[in-house]
């Protein structure tokens, strides 16, 4: 990933480079667009987020429908930052029961397809599984797989909208992404990043029709080792259904070691 | 009720543990009930044979993490009672293992299951456990096998040893069941090697991907896990000794899954069977999101053959599997997976229907309820699925996870 970072930021560098030259000559303004400036800030937010190289973490699911019935998800998640590339991940289901002890191992490549495998503890077999289905909804929930991937800078194009107030009393950047990988639901995305510590505060989903699909709130922010902030609480409202997913997020550990022989297939099948 | 030397008292301690499952951090009990019941559609044509059958299974795990994760202690035991057949009245240890990583190094000691393989509709290649016939016949369920196992992992492959002490035979069904063998089946078996079922087998795996393609060679050296068996000539199952050399690959690109599994199983004396090449390949194409995302759908078809051609002794020696998967999106996972084997030589078919959705807590447990149907037509009489032609059935079973 830094690799892409240090490309893109080269780009974005050369590209004011070559404005401020132009202003200068041309006695102009600062003359920076706001596809110019929402790619900054995004990278900024990025950088803010490197160098956790490990963590740890549960996430308990809450799927509502219309009606307010609620059925819950309990997934361990580990993650593995890697140079160069896409992160690794690893998912073991918990609950419900008829799915605890199947796992999920992802190494995301950005705008190249990731690698996926499934882990089936009946018949202890793992399996190679395409990643194509990004759209699909995660474990029937209101959050797509490629809600919950890797967010890599070069998955969007981004544009700033404005600054305002948001969330719990932040002062945010207003961006609008575009996704450039395959296969996405979106036509676009606006997100809320807050100033301060370049968190994602809120996100709202457009479909391919350019209605608004879904919003996702972040709320109760931590910092952990290392001036990582996380959110407790994912909200995810769809708003052409009416259904609603929270993810409660437990256990975050920046800390305890991990390295690529626990992001590996026999990793799979030796999981708690 | 019939007890095979795995152990019967663990087991009965087990059983009196059972309660609220445990989840203490590294600790993990649980156990699932499984309530089935079976209906066979057609009259047989033998008056002995029942047509239906109920049964109860339960299986209990406990797993045990410690030296901070690098140490796994698994224990999962299987029990049933059925109603009709005595033969599936049993109690087994399927794992009772201990696994052990050091950095690149894995090793496991124990009862263990092992799966090798790339294929749906058959698993050809998967060689170190015995199937067992007696929970289905799509001969996924595994009877555990003693195993030394010890894995190194490199960057993206890892090459396997076993050393595999003692031998589990296949079970059969009692006669009386529909889809058990034409005959009775001898219970003291014949072995080829001198040690009987405790000659020590070996086998040799090397695994691993590189961008779209997963790989895996595999030898094995040892009892062979098939009988050589028949209703006719030989009526006591002969355990041969065989090496096995076997080649999976898959490549995932898209929304395609193309796999090929390939074996060469030569006999280690020609007067036992004669040696033989066997393969199946395939692809698995899937639609995603359709009908505005309410289900995904993926198509399947696999194609088996057998260097034996008539001669061979397994179902699959010119047969063409297609397949449906339907996977929907919603929060009970409902799924329908659908199957239709066609021998290319005498048109003999079989058909193969699965649904099932999770339905709620009962008790304190989650459940998942299924409904599964088979069926043969056009059966051959030179078709080694003869004896299945009466054997439709219907089978609608609930589980239980605790």
């Amino acid at each position: 990933m830094p690799f892409v970072k240090v490309i893109v930021k080269t780009i974005i560098v050369a590209q004011l480079g070559f404005l401020t030259l132009f202003g200068l000559t041309f006695n102009l303004a600062f003359a920076q667009t706001a596809e110019e400036r929402g790619t900054e800030i995004a990278i900024a937010a990025d950088q803010r987020d490197s160098g956790w190289k490990h963590i740890t973490a549960d996430m308990e699911m809450i799927l509502r429908n219309r009606a307010g019935r609620e059925s819950r998800r309990k997934i361990t998640n580990r993650q593995l930052e890697v140079d160069g590339d896409g992160d690794k991940s690893l998912s073991l289901f918990k609950q419900p029961k008829d799915v605890a002890g199947t796992a999920m191992l992802t190494f995301s490549h950005g705008l190249v397809a990731d690698d996926q495998w499934l882990f089936l503890p009946s018949i202890k077999r793992v399996k190679r599984i395409s990643s194509k289905n990004k759209s699909g909804p995660f474990m029937g929930s209101e959050f797509a797989f490629e809600d919950l991937a890797s967010q890599e800078i070069e998955k969007y194009t981004y544009k700033l909208l404005r600054e305002e107030a948001c969330g719990e009393g932040y002062q945010c950047y207003v961006i609008e992404r575009i996704p450039q990988y395959e296969s996405s639901a979106y036509k676009r995305q606006i997100t809320w990043i807050d100033k301060d510590q370049y968190r994602n505060i809120k996100v709202e989903f457009y479909d391919r029709k350019d209605s608004l699909l879904k919003t996702l709130e972040m709320t109760g922010f931590k910092e952990y080792a290392g001036g990582y902030w996380r959110a407790d609480r994912f909200e995810m409202t769809n708003h052409q259904t009416g259904k609603s997913t929270r993810l409660n997020w437990k256990n975050y550990d920046f800390e305890s070691p991990l390295d690529d022989q626990d992001f590996s297939q026999n990793a799979l099948k030796r999981l708690l | 009720m019939k007890t095979s030397i795995w152990l019967a008292s663990p087991i009965a301690g087990f059983v009196l543990f059972l309660g609220a499952p445990i989840i203490v951090h590294g600790i993990e009990f649980g156990y699932t009930v499984e309530i089935e019941a079976r209906g066979y559609t057609e009259n047989a044509p033998n008056p002995a044979r029942f047509d239906s059958n109920f049964a109860i299974s339960i299986e209990p795990e406990f797993k045990h993490s410690f030296n901070g994760g690098d140490t796994l202690f698994t224990f999962t035991s299987f029990g049933r009672w059925d109603n009709n057949d005595d033969a599936r009245q049993h109690i087994d240890i399927r794992e009772l293992n201990v696994v052990h990583v050091a950095g690149n190094w894995e090793t496991l000691a124990g009862l263990g299951k092992v799966f090798w393989g790339v294929a749906e509709s058959n698993h050809l290649v998967d060689v170190i456990n015995q199937t067992d016939f007696l929970e289905g016949i799509d001969g996924e369920d595994k009877l555990g096998q003693p195993m030394l196992r010890l894995s190194r992992a490199f960057d993206q492959s890892a090459l396997t040893l076993f050393a595999l002490p003692g031998f589990r035979e296949r079970k059969f069904l009692s006669i009386k069941n529909p889809i058990a063998l034409p005959c009775e089946v001898n219970n003291k078996p014949e072995y080829e090697s001198d040690d009987g079922d405790n000659h020590v087998d070996y086998a040799l795996r090397f695994s691993g991907y590189r961008g779209i393609v997963d790989y895996g060679f595999s030898w094995f050296h040892g009892t062979s896990r098939d009988p050589i068996f028949n209703c006719v000539s030989r009526r006591i199952p002969f355990y041969a000794l065989i090496d096995q050399y076997g080649l999976e690959v898959q490549t995932t690109s898209g929304a395609w899954l193309w796999k090929l599994e390939a074996i060469r199983r030569e006999f280690d004396h020609s007067t036992a069977a004669d040696d033989f090449t066997a393969v199946v390949g395939g692809f698995e194409y899937s639609f995603y999101g359709m009908s505005d995302g309410l289900f995904d759908l993926g198509v399947l078809a696999e194609y088996h053959h057998d260097s034996r051609g008539n001669r061979a002794t397994v179902v699959f020696q010119n047969d063409l599997f297609i397949g449906l998967r339907l996977g929907f999106n919603d929060a009970e996972s409902s799924e329908v997976l659908a199957g239709a084997f066609i021998d290319r030589d005498d048109q003999t078919s079989s058909f193969r229907i699965e649904a099932s959705r999770r339905t709620g807590k009962i008790f304190w447990a989650d459940s998942r309820i299924s409904l599964e149907a088979q069926a043969f037509s056009n059966v051959d009489p030179g078709n080694i699925s003869f004896s299945l032609r009466h054997s439709d059935f219907v089978l609608l079973s609930l589980t239980l996870f605790f």
